[in-house]
């Protein structure tokens, strides 16, 4: 066992520097690098940049370096805990991150929460009840969220609010608390301003997570175990949810390794629509406009979070399933 | 659903025979008969195939050339086709709107003109039917209209274009430019994960490592980078659907992960272990055991993916990176609908949704009723 | 001896009448609609006699006074403070003011409300150049001597006196300095010459050229790199302007202490080294701590969620009673990550006053919500000839027949008559622009004339034809597309679209569309901001979009309409390349039109106004004439124009001027703004 988990550690570390490797390199595969972006962004922002600054800009950057020069260099840095400084924002990359990090976990566990509240017992009647005509109905409003375009809906949904309900639009806190102290106020704000991204967001994973849910519970209620527990009288919900629910969740325990890097992505086209504060846009925007640091960094950040919730959820299910646990030895 | 069928000992002679043919069915019978009994799945399949049918004679199905700009067409809103005249005769026809700026407001102002017939397999624009015969004749139209006088069912967009039109056209884009890369991602999933599966140890750990990176890989600029590098030349579908088959060879990782974990609880099966202990090689376990055990995962996979392709191809257009203009898909409209003007002026390019919607919904039903039906042990 | 003439009160040769503005606004749709003004603004009172003797300032600055901490505002001005008259009424202290800005890179936001930090400005008629920081800006009769004279007292925002000593510090210590300026701007060496700054005494700076450069005036009011003020000359890693505040940054240069010390401080503050810290260190945007000389300044940086600016006690403004400006104490910008969201938050009424990043197509909605947003709106007109020109490649090669075409005179003379500019007005621009070709409006002094805003200009498809036709591309084929001459294939162009300030890449779907019926297929291609400028740098585009704003004063900004800078050269970066390496790169141009132009132009920086504005009208006689770039439709709203104003505000003008050079919202003086409640 123990064994196990080294061997899966330094694989881990390995193959996180692969990946460290070629997101380098992906990010700078389109054309051009940081400094045109600056040049095309500042000419569409009615500013200029003449051909002697732009000359000078890419030796301050160094970016007229071999490739693997400026990896070495990134790399060197990174070891140390250095990230670099984003080109765009002009901040070291800890904070650029930092300050967005703890809004954006906030909104995806508030959206899983959200889906989790609403998937699971959708599923769990679908399945009790199926084909029954509330299991096609839930399923069809389950469905909907997977269905509809979600950046479309968000906007509707803003620009409905904005115009029926004379809401605050987008983002996540009302002007006036935007540059205030932290307060119970403005954590009352925040709180007002949760639902909308959060349930927004629920909307798309829901169906996912009833589907999933629906068909592992209809495995489990045909199993014997199940028949032999009416049999000795148990009450019908006991039955249900005392053991099939237990075992029907045991697969997601493989769907936890996408969890940690959904939490610090989260859902980037929704946040760029309601204009949140999260690493999303964040993430969009330095790969276009190839902020190499910042790109590098967040990239980074998720493929470290993809392998460690790989190995956490190999993990969890060798726990939760012994027969996999032996197969090892 | 065996377990029912069997409560009852069979009476006359009918329900015997019904019973016999249960019994010798093949594997594909029984898949087809569950999935009848399936009332959503086969309303889905119908949709699916409709879909698939309005994307093959797409030009037929549309009224106006969907390129074709107007400016004094902007933001006008749907006409709706009305059947009786005013003295009760039949006589299908719609009201065709002049349109004007209102100098204080500057919204468009549409005042009613004249009204012009409907006619059915009308002369309109010229097409091209699946690129072999010439053609123009369109389903729906207005006869005898005169120049300026154009049939709208669905309203227009900002360039005064048909969105009828336009949506009919796109169906045929989104439907079909996906297709290859869903093949080819399937194709590697199923076979990665089964090798992982089969060949476990080095093997094994390679694959699984290999679906980590993977998935860490960042997408938009390979999307951008790819945009560059290909031929300056090529369409902008042609592009997009070179682009798509690249990234194929991305998508597979969600499905191999499956496939292997389906083939690991396989291994252990009783059948699979008598299969081997009766002489038969690895292939034909593989092929003729264990493989149609989860042939009900890899359709519904399938299923899925599809809408997958579509939902994919309207987040890129979102963030400017898929199909883009002049090409027609509905990511593309879209966008369009994706502004406040739209929301507020003209409401109707929200229309784009509803086929999106609805063929998401159908695929996904279509594929949970394949599942259902193809699953043994369900 | 050399005569010296009086430049900032002999307007004549720049002031124009601003009735013939008046007379092109009066198109049915606009004077209907009550959205557009007149043009007026707060002026500047040069007269000795209406100078105030005594000055007041906000009570939260008179607060710090009596405590002690600022001195009194007398002392804080300079002895001859810059005098504004409001535009209608003093105004109150007090108010924020609430704007959006997009990211990082929206620093034009802040650094155009803070215009007035230039040496010379422009009135609000874009026309009249007027002092700024100097009181006074004389030139010689050759033209190679121009002297600044400064104000006396004038303070830097953290009470250090500002002086010649600050000019000399950039020339010599920044602009001077190979490792933080490579290379040496055009604006300073007119004829391939370096000109000089040099301190005559405490007020006084002289700029000192080998050749005659009269341009040089207009240089330094506009919004170039020597004449743009401190806030653009020195955001983003720039390094111009002519001043920069020696007292502060001397600590960051190796000059001043050693390389090695500023390297280890440089790397104590997280940057790679002193040059990037020297960088960050003088942008206003990024860096509280430095002193500045415009109306506000940064307390909370552009780089967070919200960018806090705050007034600048020192600020060397006060209005006609001797109140010192700006009269609003705080503006707060709040981030947006998309342009919906911004423009919905605008009518919302979230904005105070907001002209940057809002959307002409909105307009009706916009409208509707004026009540419930409390704002007012107005529509002001720019003067470029076009906000949409599309550029045809003059050094295109890879494709000899393409390149034949694209520089075919009478080949883009018809396509110019296929285009139907008025459905484009009517479609993109609500009917708010004026239709016609790329020269700047009839009411500028470069301006060519009236008969050249509708030469080729028109639509005149049947002409356009017959022009094709008598080519030699006159086969077509099955789909009524022209073929090429030398391969009997289709001719396409591509027609590479960015979607920026505008929604270019449908405009162009239109324009294809028109030149369908005229039998030339053109494949539209909406790229990506970044690769669109790589084809371009590397010449390998057919046809580009783009607009031609800074165009209406020629010499200031002139790369959108002649490949001179290699950056934007959409008409020809080989071209460009050759003249801005004074021929070592590069090609250089067989056309002759282009040929000529370039000598026109070369020529410019020696020639007095009057003959200056001539040359220009020929170059954009020329520019017309061949019709390199295709005008569609300009002087329009589009561009900033389309402003939303609180009804709180006072003293907001009901028509701003929208121009390069204006600096907009700039030249309406936001320190004359006030909230009325």
């Amino acid at each position: 066992m123990l064994a196990f988990i080294v061997r899966r550690l330094l694989l881990a570390i390995l193959t996180i520097w692969v990946i460290s490797v070629l997101s380098f390199a992906i990010i700078q595969l389109p054309p051009g690098d940081f400094v045109t972006a600056y040049i095309a962004q500042l000419s569409a922002s009615g500013a200029s940049v003449s051909a002697a600054e732009a000359v000078a800009l890419r030796e301050l950057y160094g970016l007229g370096q071999p490739f693997y020069v400026q990896y070495a260099k990134w790399m060197a840095r990174v070891i140390v805990g250095d990230f670099g400084v984003s080109m765009e924002w002009n901040r070291p990359v800890t904070e650029v991150i930092g300050d967005r990090l703890w809004l954006t976990i906030l909104i995806s566990f508030a959206a899983l929460m959200v889906t989790w509240g609403l998937a699971l017992p959708i599923g769990i009647y679908s399945a009790v009840r199926q084909y029954s005509a509330g299991d096609y109905l839930f399923t069809l409003i389950g469905f909907i969220g997977l269905a509809v375009p979600n950046f479309l809906l968000a906007l509707v949904v803003m620009y409905l609010s904005f115009r029926f309900l004379g809401a605050n639009v987008g983002g996540l806190f009302s002007p006036e608390f935007e540059v205030a102290d932290w307060s119970w106020a403005k954590a009352w704000d925040l709180a007002k301003h949760l639902p909308l991204p959060a349930v927004i967001l629920a909307l798309g994973g829901t169906a996912q997570l009833i589907r999933i849910m629906r068909a592992n519970l209809l495995d489990e209620l045909r199993r014997p175990y199940v028949v032999t527990a009416r049999a000795k009288g148990l009450a019908e919900l006991r039955v249900i949810l005392k053991y099939p629910v237990r075992a029907a969740l045991n697969p997601f325990a493989s769907t936890v390794a996408y969890l940690f890097p959904y939490l610090v992505s989260g859902s980037v086209i929704i946040s760029i629509v309601l204009s949140l504060p999260t690493v999303g846009p964040l993430l969009v925007r330095s790969l276009i406009s190839q902020d190499m640091f910042l790109a590098g960094t967040i990239v980074l950040l998720l493929g470290v979070l993809t392998v460690v919730g790989t190995l956490i959820s190999d993990l969890v299910l060798m726990w939760v399933d012994p027969r996999i646990r032996y197969q090892l030895d | 659903m065996r377990a029912r069928l069997f409560t009852r000992l069979p009476v006359t002679e009918a329900a015997a025979d019904a019973e016999e043919r249960f019994a010798v069915a093949s594997q594909l019978q029984l898949t087809w008969w569950r999935f009848r009994r399936h009332r959503l799945a086969c309303f889905s399949g119908v949709v699916v195939v409709l879909f698939y049918l309005l994307a093959g004679f797409a030009d037929f199905f549309a009224t106006m050339d969907p390129h074709d700009t107007e400016a004094r067409r902007t933001y006008a809103p749907p006409q709706a086709i009305r059947f009786l005249d005013d003295d009760n005769s039949f006589r299908p026809h719609v009201t065709v709107l002049r349109a004007r700026r209102d100098p204080r407001t500057f919204r468009m102002v549409h005042d009613q003109a004249s009204k012009v017939d409907l006619g059915l397999f009308v002369e309109g624009y010229p097409y091209e039917l699946f690129g072999l015969f010439q053609s123009n004749i369109h389903l729906l139209g207005l006869k005898n209209a005169q120049p300026g006088e154009t049939l709208h069912l669905l309203g227009t967009d900002r360039l005064g274009r048909d969105l009828w039109s336009r949506l009919v056209v796109a169906t045929q884009v989104s439907l079909t430019i996906g297709l290859v890369s869903v093949g080819i991602s399937l194709f590697l999933g199923v076979l990665l994960g089964g090798v992982s599966a089969i060949y476990g140890g080095v093997v094994d750990t390679v694959v699984q490592r290999l679906i980590e990176i993977i998935r860490s890989m960042p997408t938009i600029p390979l999307w951008m980078g790819l945009a560059a590098a290909l031929p300056n030349t090529w369409s902008v579908t042609r592009i997009y659907f070179a682009i798509t088959v690249i990234i194929a060879l991305l998508a597979w990782t969600d499905l191999a992960r499956v496939v292997r974990g389906k083939f690991l609880s396989l291994r252990e099966e009783d059948f699979i272990a008598a299969a081997e202990l009766a002489g038969a090689g690895q292939m034909r376990v593989i092929f003729r055991h264990m493989l149609p055990s989860f042939l009900s995962h890899i359709i519904a996979a399938t299923s899925l993916a599809l809408p997958a392709m579509i939902i994919s191809e309207t987040s890129l257009s979102f963030l400017g990176l898929g199909l883009r203009p002049p090409a027609i898909s509905w990511g593309i409209l879209l966008q369009d609908a994706q502004n406040i003007e739209a929301l507020a002026l003209a409401p109707w390019l929200l229309a784009a949704a509803v086929p999106v919607i609805t063929i998401i919904l159908a695929f996904n039903f279509l594929g949970d009723g394949l599942r259902d039906a193809a699953d043994p042990y369900g | 001896m050399i005569t010296r003439r009086r430049f900032v009160t002999d307007s004549s040769a720049l002031a124009v009448a601003t009735l013939g503005v008046a007379e092109a606004l009066a198109q049915g749709g606009l004077t209907q609609s009550g959205l557009v003004g007149s043009l007026e603004g707060s002026q500047v009172v040069t007269e000795p006699a209406a100078i105030p003797k005594s000055f007041k300032e906000a009570p939260e600055l008179a607060e710090l006074v009596k405590q002690g901490k600022l001195p009194p505002v007398a002392q804080r001005l300079p002895a001859e403070p810059l005098v504004l008259k409001p535009l209608k009424q003093i105004g109150r202290y007090g108010g924020t003011w609430r704007r959006g800005f997009v990211g990082p890179g929206d620093g034009e936001n802040g650094n155009r409300i803070n215009a007035s930090d230039k040496l010379l400005f422009w009135d609000y008629t874009g026309n009249k150049i007027i002092p700024s920081i100097a009181k006074n800006v004389e030139m010689s009769a050759d033209g190679k001597v121009t002297r600044v004279t400064l104000r006396q007292g004038m303070k830097w925002s953290d009470g250090q006196p500002m002086t010649a000593d600050d000019f000399v510090f950039w020339f010599e210590d920044i602009y001077g300095n190979r490792e933080v300026v490579p290379t040496g701007i055009a604006d300073m060496s007119p004829g391939g010459k370096p000109g000089r700054i040099v301190k005559i005494d405490a007020t006084t700076v002289e700029f000192q050229f080998d050749v005659p450069y009269f341009l040089l005036i207009e240089m330094l009011a506009g919004d170039t790199l020597i004449g743009g003020g401190m806030s653009v000359g020195m955001y983003q890693n720039r390094s111009f302007g002519c001043y920069a505040p020696a007292h502060y940054l001397k600590q960051f240069l190796p000059k001043y202490s050693s390389e090695a010390q500023v390297n280890v401080r440089a790397r104590s503050e997280g940057f790679e080294n002193w040059v990037r810290m020297l960088h960050n260190k003088k942008d206003w945007n990024l860096n509280p701590e430095l002193p500045v000389i415009g109306p506000w300044r940064t307390v909370r940086p552009i780089n967070t969620p919200t960018w806090v600016l705050e007034r600048n006690p020192f600020y060397y403004a006060v209005d006609t009673e001797g109140n010192q400006l700006p009269y609003i104490n705080q503006i707060v910008m709040t981030l947006a990550e998309d342009l919906e969201v911004l423009n919905l938050r605008a009518m919302a009424g979230s904005y105070d006053l907001q002209e940057r990043h809002i959307d002409i197509a909105k307009l009706p909605v916009i409208l509707e919500n004026r009540d419930r947003g409390n704002y007012d709106l107005h529509l002001d007109l720019a003067f470029n000839g076009t906000d949409t020109a599309i550029h045809f490649n003059q050094s295109y090669t890879a494709d000899p027949e393409i390149a034949k075409w694209l520089t075919n005179a009478d080949f883009r003379r018809a396509l110019s008559l296929g285009i139907d500019r008025g459905q484009m007005n009517e479609t993109f621009w609500l009917g708010l622009g004026t239709p016609g070709s790329t020269a700047p409006a009839e009411s500028l002094p470069q301006s060519p004339g009236p008969e050249w805003r509708n030469k080729w200009s028109t639509h005149d498809p049947a002409k356009a034809n017959q022009m094709l036709d008598a080519l030699g591309l006159n086969k077509k084929d099955r789909d009524g597309y022209r073929l090429r001459t030398d391969n009997g294939e289709r001719l396409r162009l591509q027609v590479q679209t960015v979607r920026a300030f505008l929604p270019w890449p449908q405009q162009m779907e239109m324009v294809a569309q028109h030149w369908r019926r005229i039998g030339i297929q053109a494949e539209v291609r909406e790229m990506e901001r970044v690769l669109a400028f790589t084809r371009t740098q590397n010449n390998e585009h057919h046809i580009h979009v783009w607009n031609n704003g800074g165009t209406e004063l020629l010499y200031l900004f002139p790369r959108h309409a002649i490949p001179v800078d290699p950056t934007e050269a959409f008409m020809g970066p080989e071209f460009a390349k050759w003249y801005a390496s004074g021929g070592r790169l590069g090609r250089a141009p067989t056309d002759p039109g282009l040929k000529k132009i370039f000598e026109l132009f070369g020529a410019a920086a020696g020639q007095k106004d009057d003959e200056r504005n001539r040359t220009a009208q020929e170059i954009w006689k020329i520019l017309v004439d061949q019709q390199y770039s295709i005008g569609t439709v300009g002087q329009s709203p589009a561009l900033m124009g389309v402003r939303l104003a609180s009804r709180k505000l006072g003293n907001i003008p009901s028509r701003a001027c929208i121009a390069q050079h204006c600096r907009t919202p700039g030249s309406s003086r936001p320190e004359t703004w006030f909230y009325q409640s």
